[in-house]
């Protein structure tokens, strides 16, 4: 199931990135030659706010979002996956509130239009509630995995710990 | 604000991943304040979004991976090893020559170092350089991939003090070159004192470096296409990232034929994540960032500093005193989302230049992650190379003083920082 959600969201985000590439770089030759595209740049900038949320999914369940752990690193992994599950459960109120509040403000945007583009802006906004949700899901889904791993790889729900390999590690 | 700061603190110390520390910290200003509604604060996250400089974040992240994957690393790094391996140091000189190179390609100091410590770090470490010296020389030298364009953290320095991205990038080439030239010399020196010299040294013929220089010819050649075509304002710097990825994937798949379709999918797989951590980050800072503005933050401080200070050179100074002390515990992008607003204005109202302000900031916050307690750079060369951090801080100390050096050398020369960018952009 998370499996083929994962390959889902790659295939997504991909699509996404190269969407966004190629409009812009078609956008900025035409521009150079006299014959500027203008939704094509605003189609990327409404795609962005996508790919972000996408990319943040994908982030989270390779556990790859920074944080200072210099403190934590002292405590025992017990110890540790108590506070991280602690911080699971606050972030998705956190998450649900801004997704409650996220479409809200969709509805009142479906009538602006996004640049000249036609499009609405609603299209922009709905990303926050959306990735906000998926946000949630992936937070859940690597909280059930840390617990399961409780006794044997002892893995956590945000941070990498040594078990989760560095095949996928991030160098950004 | 005392609210703010302590929700902040408090989950960055117990490990909370820096955009949800970020992003609920802000959401709190939206919560508790009487005359702003909670839906500002969404809509601040959705209206980072939005920002056409900001797109150059994921096209240069992508063009980084990309380039990685297309052999030119390793072309790079045979240019280096023929022209200045002979040195005393020499493969030292070698990660640093290729740092400065790296950095024409790639925006990050982490990835650049990463890649040493497993290209180069082995083979130091196998010629009988110290571990301590080896992760220093790594490590410190990815400090020009960060400085030389295209750089991440300048965009991100430039999107949230609006400041020109093209002239930022402009600016960070002599520094960049500078300090190519002062960890040269100061590998030099503890090299030359540790006995660290090649036995058959032979220095290079013109021949063999101009084969060298060919074979990585299209490497060398896109810093080049990159300052021709941002000077002046022809392509903004996200047109030439949207360039960048292309020229990558032609170059990979065309004339290098290394870029398999395989590698293609990592290195975008790759770009996605690196993208969305990266971007969470600053989508969740749009509501800090403007609980900071709103709060009259930056208004408070330039009172505080103008009040007691005159020379604006002092004032920098003290504020990069403090940014270097800041960056010993936070990393580099929580820094510059949310110092940049608040010390922008204030160096400006002082006479500062922002651009000027921004190389010098950006080296700063940037070495803070090569630097103990807390240093990105440096866990991930010292952990590869199984570095013990105390002989790390021992050996980094030449490369630590000769970049202060530099950066104090930067505050009261602009010409060295600005000449470039403004020639290039006419002013």
């Amino acid at each position: 199931m998370s499996g083929l959600f994962a390959k889902i969201e790659f295939a997504v985000g991909v699509i996404l990135l190269a969407t966004i590439t190629f409009l812009v770089f078609i956008a900025a030759l035409m521009r150079h030659f006299g014959h500027p595209l203008i939704w094509s740049v605003d189609m990327a900038q409404l795609l962005f706010i996508w790919l972000c949320f996408v990319g943040a999914t994908r982030a989270l369940r390779e556990r790859g979002h920074l944080g200072v752990d210099f403190l934590v690193r002292l405590f025992s992994y017990k110890n540790r996956l108590r506070i991280e599950t602690a911080l699971a459960a606050l972030f998705i109120v956190f998450l649900m509130t801004l997704a409650k509040v996220g479409v809200d403000l969709t509805l009142l945007n479906i009538e602006r239009l996004f640049g000249d583009s036609g499009i609405s802006y609603a299209f922009v906004t709905s990303a926050v509630p959306v990735g906000c949700v998926f946000l949630s899901l992936a937070i859940i889904a690597n909280t059930v995995e840390a617990w399961r791993s409780a006794k044997s790889t002892q893995r956590l729900i945000f941070a990498r710990t040594a078990n989760d390999g560095d095949t996928s590690r991030s160098e950004l | 604000m005392a609210l703010i700061g302590l929700i902040f603190f408090g989950l960055m110390f117990i490990g909370a991943p820096i955009a949800f520390a970020i992003g609920i910290s802000g959401f709190t200003f939206f919560l508790t304040s009487d005359v702003m509604p909670v839906s500002i604060g969404v809509q601040k996250i959705a209206t980072v979004s939005q920002s056409f400089p900001l797109l150059a974040v994921p096209f240069f992240v992508l063009a980084g991976h990309l380039m990685n994957a297309s052999d030119i690393t390793d072309r790079l790094f045979n240019f280096s090893k023929v022209a200045v391996s002979w040195m005393a140091g020499g493969l030292a000189q070698v990660s640093i020559i290729l740092s400065t190179l790296m950095g024409g390609v790639s925006g990050s100091a982490v990835a650049d170092a990463a890649m040493q410590a497993r290209i180069i770090g082995p083979q130091m470490i196998g010629q009988g350089y110290s571990k301590g010296y080896t992760s220093a020389v790594i490590a410190l030298s990815s400090l020009i991939t960060a400085t030389i364009p295209p750089s991440i953290g300048l965009i991100l320095y430039g999107y949230v003090g609006q400041v020109s991205i093209g002239r930022l990038f402009l600016a960070g080439i002599i520094p960049g070159l500078l300090m190519m030239v002062v960890l040269m010399v100061a590998a030099y020196f503890v090299a030359k004192k540790r006995n660290y010299v090649v036995e058959d040294a032979v220095k290079p013929t013109a021949k063999s470096l101009g084969v060298a220089a060919w074979d990585a010819k299209w490497a060398l050649l896109f810093p080049a296409l990159l300052i021709v075509s941002i000077r002046g304002g022809l392509f903004t710097p996200s047109e030439v990232g949207a360039f960048a990825v292309v020229y990558s994937i032609v170059i990979g798949t065309l004339f290098h034929r290394a870029l398999t379709w395989e590698k293609i999918k990592t290195a975008f797989g790759q770009a996605v994540s690196d993208i969305g951590l990266i971007m969470l980050i600053i989508l969740m800072s749009g509501m800090i960032g403007f609980a900071i503005i709103f709060m009259q933050v930056p208004q408070d401080i330039a009172h505080l500093l103008l009040d007691n200070l005159s020379d604006p050179r002092v004032i920098v100074a003290v504020i990069l005193l403090s940014l270097f002390v800041a960056g010993l515990f936070f990393e580099s992008t929580i820094l510059v989302l949310l110092l940049t607003p608040i010390f922008v204005p204030v160096i400006e109202s002082a006479g500062f230049d922002p651009v000027h302000f921004g190389i010098l900031m950006m080296t700063i916050v940037t070495l803070g992650s090569m630097t103990p307690p807390v240093g990105v750079a440096m866990f991930t060369v010292c952990s590869l190379l199984d570095t013990p951090i105390e002989e790390y801080v021992k050996e980094s100390l030449p490369f630590l003083v000769a970049i202060i050096g530099l950066i104090a050398f930067l505050l009261f020369v602009p010409e060295l920082v600005l000449w470039l960018p403004n020639l290039a952009f006419d002013r």
